[in-house]
């Protein structure tokens, strides 16, 4: 074997672990416990029982943690929350490590509810401690999860719009995902909505609070799944680890649709992307289009052999984290940017320009840039010039500007 | 108005062009080098050097490949910088055949004309060294030619560049070569203004009385003049500058501005 393929949902409840290997998954609190006296740190049921014991210091919501950039002192000693979660990311890799009886991590994708850059750069920070290479870490959506899972299901299972219900101690989600088949590519589309009609799993114990449980279920279930063809639909999350409480719920979810149930979704989701990045060629060839993923393309006019080309600077679908460009220019009798950014309906089409402040006036194809462009989220791209000079004709003033442009 | 998009090019050696005295860190730099002074790179194209610089540091193994192609089947070397520039996508076809009629008019020019233009550009440059060792291979090829005019003009830029690099002696006798073909009064007045400027100069009695008294007031009035000005140059605004600091900062200014006039007159000679 020459490296582990690991899928990993990590959600402040629970994690779950998926090697691309095999079938086995792990699925283990997110908590992680250090013995007051010694140097071990626990996970899972292990942790708990030290806690209980009263030899050791449990934390737990390691993912809030992180994104609050809270810290925890154990034994007089504090720890950042990305110090935490390395920790316990270790211990849960250990197992996977453990069981296939090797070290090397030939590709890791970590999937979360949301991607943010503070959570992106701690996962990476853990990475770094993990032994894990930048280049072998992906951090993905839940929403991407659902969608390379549900892709990776038969074609008959994706015919249509594809639903999910996520029931977990985390809130109550809805992903809807849906093909568009075109002449020149297949676009996929999902979202994500957090219901506020979440409720906690603890009224499950009670037959009355069952009973809510699936009224408000069925209530969700009739608003967002009327007039629409399913192809199926899908039920994660702890809460849908047992339905015999959401009878109502079932009945209306089961009618002239197949309904499937899958506790390990998002990990599995993230091990097919796992394995799909170790493959030459994807095995998805769509524009997938979700949370995470950049839902406009981003180009520039530019002169090439005479005839005005389009620059690529981010395509739609890419993931914001991952895209970005960084270009030298030359800029001919003029003193501005301009971008256009084409959302996946072309009529919402639209041009920024960006006028370069305090640059120099330079004549002749001597005002050459270096452009870089990056993404903060979904939504926001950062766009950064800075004057390269042109050689020692004409070295650099040193004018530089940086802007957020709204997509 | 438009956007050109940069080759990515790591040149680690750059290519460094003694007339100008730059280093070429790019594939657009060159091409804007040769563009604007044309003269200086129609001649050059078939050189292997050159074309290895092509290869390996601006990445354009496929053009390098063509050029030398070309070279081998005897190609001129204008063609092979056409075929450059071209490559480099950096002019428009509209600027380079504006270029071309340039460049196709300059070599439509008399050999002996061509070499004055490109020597004249040398002087441009401040290549005074080689402009002379240019000029006076003219004159060598143009031997017993009877063509005064040309001749004449070589003689004056060859006193010019000899004046700049302060060999007088030699600027008078280029001066007096220039006047023997043209009866030129400007060629006159440079010779008195050489012995202003060398005492141990000084004119030729025949020279002398071609100047009336109220011709050399004129000139010794240019001369003072001239000489004003130049104290007022900021060159030596910022000489005076310096030696009013105090002595360390003062010693290490000198150092750097010796430095640099030390260069300047190697790459001039």
């Amino acid at each position: 074997m020459d490296g582990l393929i690991v899928g990993l949902d990590l959600c402040d409840a629970y994690t779950q672990m998926v090697c691309g290997q095999g079938e086995k998954s792990w699925t283990l609190p997110t908590v992680v416990c250090k013995k007051k006296d010694e140097d071990l740190w626990l996970v899972g049921e292990a942790a708990y029982a030290s806690a209980l014991a009263g030899d050791g210091v449990i934390v737990d919501k390691l993912v809030k943690l992180v994104k609050k950039d809270g810290t925890a002192t154990i034994g007089g000693i504090k720890y950042g929350g990305m110090q935490l979660l390395s920790h316990f990311l270790q211990k849960v890799l250990e197992l996977a490590r453990e069981e296939y009886g090797t070290e090397m991590i030939k590709r890791l994708v970590i999937s979360v509810a949301r991607v943010d850059q503070r959570l992106l750069t701690c996962l990476q920070g853990c990475g770094e401690y993990l032994g894990v290479e930048e280049r072998s870490l992906s951090v993905i959506s839940h929403t991407e999860s659902f969608m390379y899972y549900v892709l990776s299901q038969k074609r008959e299972v994706w015919n249509n719009q594809i639903g999910m219900f996520d029931l977990s101690p985390d809130g109550l989600c809805y992903y809807e995902m849906k093909v568009q088949r075109g002449m020149r590519q297949t676009t996929v589309l999902a979202e994500r909505e957090e219901l506020e009609e979440s409720f906690s799993l603890d009224i499950l114990k009670t037959g009355a609070g069952a009973k809510l449980a699936d009224r408000i279920l069925f209530s969700c279930g009739s608003r967002l799944l009327q007039k629409k063809a399913f192809s199926s639909i899908f039920l994660t999350g702890k809460g849908f680890e047992e339905t015999d409480w959401a009878r109502e719920f079932m009945k209306l979810v089961c009618t002239r649709r197949r309904v499937y149930g899958e506790n390990t979704l998002f990990a599995q989701g993230a091990a097919y992307r796992a394995v799909d990045l170790t493959r030459e060629k994807t095995g998805y060839p769509y524009v997938c289009i979700c949370e995470g993923r950049l839902d406009s393309s981003v180009t520039m006019k530019v002169l090439h052999k005479d005839q005005e080309n389009q620059l690529v600077l981010a395509e739609a679908g890419e993931s914001w984290h991952e895209a970005g460009k960084e270009v030298e220019l030359i800029l001919d009798q003029q003193d501005y940017l301009e971008f256009i950014i084409t959302a996946m309906d072309p009529k919402k089409k639209k041009a920024v320009r960006l006028v370069l402040e305090g640059f120099p006036r330079r004549d002749g194809k001597t005002l050459k840039v270096l452009l870089k462009i990056g993404f903060l989220d979904e939504r926001t791209m950062t766009v950064t010039v800075r004057d390269q000079g042109f050689g020692d004709f004409f070295p650099s003033t040193g004018a530089s500007m940086r802007q957020e442009v709204m997509l | 108005m438009s956007v050109i998009v940069c080759r990515p090019e790591k040149v680690t050696r750059p290519y460094y062009v003694e007339d100008l005295g730059v280093n070429i860190y790019s594939s657009q730099e060159f091409c804007y080098a040769i563009y604007h002074h044309p003269m200086l790179f129609m001649d050059r194209f078939d050189d292997q050097n050159l074309i290895d610089f092509i290869r390996d540091q601006l990445g354009m193994g496929f053009a390098a490949a063509r050029m030398e192609q070309r070279m081998k089947a005897g190609e001129k070397s204008v063609e092979l910088m056409f075929l450059f520039m071209q490559e480099c996508d950096y002019y428009t076809a509209a600027e380079l055949n504006r270029f071309r009629q340039l460049v196709t008019s300059l070599k439509k020019l008399p050999p002996l004309e061509y070499a004055k233009r490109k020597t004249d550009y040398l002087v441009e440059c401040k290549q005074y060294g080689r402009a002379i060792a240019g000029y006076q291979a003219i004159l060598e090829a143009a031997g017993d030619k009877k063509d005064d005019l040309l001749a004449g003009l070589v003689w004056n830029n060859l006193g010019a560049c000899y004046a700049r690099i302060f060999q007088f002696q030699k600027a008078m006798e280029a001066y007096d070569r220039a006047y023997g073909k043209k009866k030129d009064l400007g060629l006159l007045e440079k010779m008195y203004h050489l012995t202003l400027l060398d005492s141990g100069l000084e004119l030729k009695e025949r020279y002398k009385s071609l100047i009336s008294p109220q011709l050399k007031e004129k000139w010794d009035r240019d001369f003072d003049e001239a000489r004003e000005k130049a104290g007022e140059s900021p060159q030596l605004k910022n000489l005076q500058e310096l030696f009013r600091k105090d002595s360390v900062k003062r010693g290490e200014g000198a150092a750097r501005l010796v430095e640099e006039w030390k260069q300047e007159y190697r790459s001039m000679a």
